[in-house]
C-alpha cells in the first residue's frame, strides 16, 4: 500500500510532487497553513512557467540556429538555456528532495569540524550542487550516488567560499561574507591559474585596462531585452531568414530575456520562508566574527568593471562559441547574466580588464566544451522535469552548471565515458584549485602577520 | 501616496526576491502604499520613472540622478535587518 502510494504521489510529476513536499515541510517548520500551501502552489507555478519560456526557446531560437548551423556547416544547434531553465529543471529533479537537508548538514558538519567558515544561508544555489547529484544520478541510475555527487560539490562550494574570502572582502568590499556556489566561484580557480601565468610572461604582466564606464556608454544597448532583441536579428539574418521571419524571431528572444528571470521567480517566492528559517536557525548557532555569510554571487554583479567584463562577454561568448571547435551550445539563457562567469575573476585580476577577456575568454571556452559533452544528461533532466517533450528529439544545453567542470568531473569519474577529456579536465582543475589554495594560504598567513 | 521601489540584483530572481519580500511586509506594517518593481540591475534604467528608492542586493557603483539607493545585502544575509527598515522607512516618510 505504502509504495503504491509514493509511486502514484511520484507518478504526478514534479509540478505537483514538488509543493506537496514543500508544504509538508512548510508545516514542518510550523508556518501557517495558507502561508505553506502558497510556498507550494508558487513552486508548481514555476515549473509551469519555465516550460512555457523554454518551449517558447527551443521553438523559435532552435530552428533558426539549426538552419544557421547547416547554411554556414558550423555545429551550433543546440540551444543553452542557462542557469534560469537548469535550475527549476533541477529542483524538479529526484535527488532536489533531499539535496536542501544534506547540504545543510554537510555545511554544518564541517562548521562543527572547523573545516570551513563558511555559513550558507543561501537556499537557492543549493541547486548547483543539486545538478552534480542529478547528472550523477542520471548518467549512473544510482540514486546514492547522486547523493554523493551534492556531498562532493557541496564540500567544494564551501571551500571555494572560504579560499575566495581575500576577493569579497578587499575587491569587493563585502565584509563577512562569502560567495561559495554559484558560476563566478566555480569559475575563480581557472582565473588564479590565468594570473599566476600572466604574472610569469615579462612585459604582458604590465599589460593593465582599466574599465571605462561601459554601462553608460552602451545604455539601453546592455539591457537584456536589447541583447535579445539583437541576438533574434543575427540569428534570423544568419538563418537564411526573410525580414518579416527575423522580426518575428526577434521580439520572440526579446521575450524570453524579459520573461525568464520573471517566470521563474515564483520557485523562489516558494523557497523564500525555507530560506528564512534555515538562515534563522544556522545564525543562531554560528554567528559572529569567525564566520562568513555564504550568499549568492549576484552580489558581485553590481560592480562596474563586472559589468563592463559583462558587456564584453555577451558578443565574445558567441564568438567563442561559434569558432571553438566541436562545440554545439549557442550561447542564449546565460547571456543576461553572463557576468556570473567572470565575476570573481574581476577581483582575482584586480579589475585589469586585459587579464579578465583571458581568463573569461578560456573560461566561456571550457564551460562550452563540456556543456556539449553534458547535452544528452542535460536533456535527460529537462524531461524528466517535463520541460521540454521526451518524443519531439529537442535537444538542450546549459553553460551554467551544465558546463561546470566539477559536475563533469564527478559525471565521469562515476560513469567514465570519456577518459582524455577526464584526465586533462580533472589535472587541470586540480591544479587550478590547487594554485587558489595556496594563494588562499598566502593570505591567511600574511594577515595573521 | 505611492511609492515606487527598484529591488534589483544581478539575475531578478533569489536576492532581490528575499529582499522585495521584507520590503513588502515592512510598508504593509507602517501603511504604505507601494509599487514595487523587481528587476536585474542592468535593467534598472527601463524602470527608472517616478522611482522613489532602489535596493539593490549587489553593491553598485552606479547612480541614477538623485534617487536614494540602499544596499540591500541585510535583508540576504540576515545581519542589520533593523537599521535597514529604518534607513527605508526614514527615506520614504522623509
Amino acid at each position: 500500500m505504502f509504495t503504491e502510494i509514493m509511486q502514484y504521489i511520484l507518478d504526478l510529476g514534479p509540478s505537483v510532487m514538488l509543493p506537496i513536499v514543500i508544504i509538508l515541510f512548510s508545516l514542518v517548520l510550523r508556518m501557517k497553513i495558507g502561508d505553506a500551501l502558497k510556498a507550494g502552489i508558487h513552486i508548481g507555478i514555476g515549473f509551469v512557467g519555465i516550460g512555457l519560456v523554454v518551449g517558447l526557446l527551443t521553438s523559435s531560437v532552435g530552428p533558426a540556429a539549426q538552419a544557421m548551423a547547416e547554411r554556414f556547416d558550423i555545429s551550433l544547434k543546440v540551444v543553452d538555456v542557462g542557469w534560469p531553465g537548469a535550475a527549476p529543471m533541477t529542483w524538479a529533479s529526484q535527488i532536489a528532495l533531499v539535496a536542501i537537508p544534506i547540504a545543510i548538514a554537510v555545511n554544518i558538519l564541517m562548521l562543527v569540524l572547523r573545516l570551513t567558515r563558511v555559513v550558507n544561508v543561501d537556499i537557492w544555489n543549493i541547486w548547483h550542487m543539486t545538478f552534480t547529484g542529478a547528472l550523477v544520478y542520471i548518467a549512473t541510475d544510482s540514486y546514492y550516488l547522486g547523493i554523493v555527487g551534492v556531498i562532493v560539490h557541496a564540500v567544494i562550494a564551501y571551500k571555494l567560499g572560504d579560499w575566495f574570502a581575500k576577493d569579497t572582502k578587499e575587491f569587493f568590499e563585502l565584509d563577512g561574507i562569502a560567495v561559495p556556489h554559484g558560476t563566478s566561484a566555480y569559475c575563480g580557480p581557472i582565473a588564479v591559474f590565468v594570473d599566476a601565468v600572466i604574472e610569469k610572461i615579462p612585459g604582458v604582466n604590465k599589460i593593465n585596462f582599466n574599465a571605462v564606464d561601459m554601462q553608460k556608454k552602451f545604455g539601453a544597448f546592455g539591457e537584456p531585452v536589447t541583447v535579445g532583441l539583437f541576438m533574434g536579428i543575427l540569428l534570423g539574418l544568419l538563418a537564411g531568414y526573410g525580414v518579416k521571419e527575423t522580426l518575428q524571431l526577434a521580439i520572440q528572444t526579446a521575450a524570453v530575456m524579459l520573461l525568464m528571470p520573471r517566470v521563474i521567480k515564483p520557485i523562489m517566492d516558494g523557497l523564500t520562508p525555507i530560506s528564512k528559517q534555515a538562515r534563522k536557525h544556522l545564525q543562531s548557532k554560528f554567528g559572529g566574527q569567525d564566520f562568513l555569510i555564504g550568499l549568492d554571487p549576484a552580489l558581485l554583479l553590481g560592480h562596474s568593471t563586472v559589468v563592463s567584463a559583462s558587456l564584453i562577454f555577451i558578443p565574445l561568448s558567441i564568438f567563442i562559441a561559434i569558432i571553438l571547435p566541436g562545440n554545439e551550445v549557442l550561447p542564449f539563457g546565460d547571456l543576461a547574466t553572463i557576468g556570473f562567469f567572470v565575476a570573481m575573476g574581476v577581483a582575482i585580476h584586480q579589475g585589469n580588464l586585459f587579464r579578465i577577456v583571458i581568463s573569461g575568454a578560456i573560461i566561456i571556452a571550457i564551460t562550452l566544451w563540456i556543456a556539449t559533452q553534458m547535452i544528452p544528461l542535460t536533456t535527460q533532466l529537462a524531461v524528466d522535469a517535463g520541460t521540454i517533450a521526451a518524443d519531439n528529439n529537442i535537444l538542450v544545453g546549459a553553460m551554467d552548471q551544465g558546463g561546470s567542470p566539477i559536475t563533469y568531473l564527478m559525471v565521469q569519474l562515476v560513469n567514465l565515458k570519456q577518459p582524455i577529456g577526464f584526465v586533462l579536465i580533472g589535472l587541470f582543475y586540480l591544479f587550478c584549485l590547487f594554485l587558489t589554495w595556496k594563494r588562499a594560504r598566502r593570505y591567511q598567513l600574511s594577515v595573521k602577520e | 501616496m505611492k511609492k515606487k521601489i527598484i529591488v534589483a540584483c544581478g539575475g531578478a530572481v533569489a536576492t532581490s526576491t528575499l529582499a522585495a519580500e521584507e520590503i513588502k511586509e515592512l510598508c504593509q506594517e507602517n501603511s504604505i502604499d507601494l509599487d514595487l518593481v523587481q528587476c536585474r540591475i542592468n535593467e534598472i534604467n527601463t524602470f527608472i520613472d517616478d522611482v522613489d528608492l532602489i535596493c539593490t542586493t549587489a553593491r553598485m557603483d552606479q547612480t541614477f540622478g538623485n534617487i536614494p539607493i540602499v544596499h540591500g545585502m541585510p535583508f540576504v544575509s540576515g545581519v542589520g535587518i533593523e537599521q535597514l527598515k529604518d534607513k527605508i522607512l526614514s527615506i520614504l516618510k522623509g
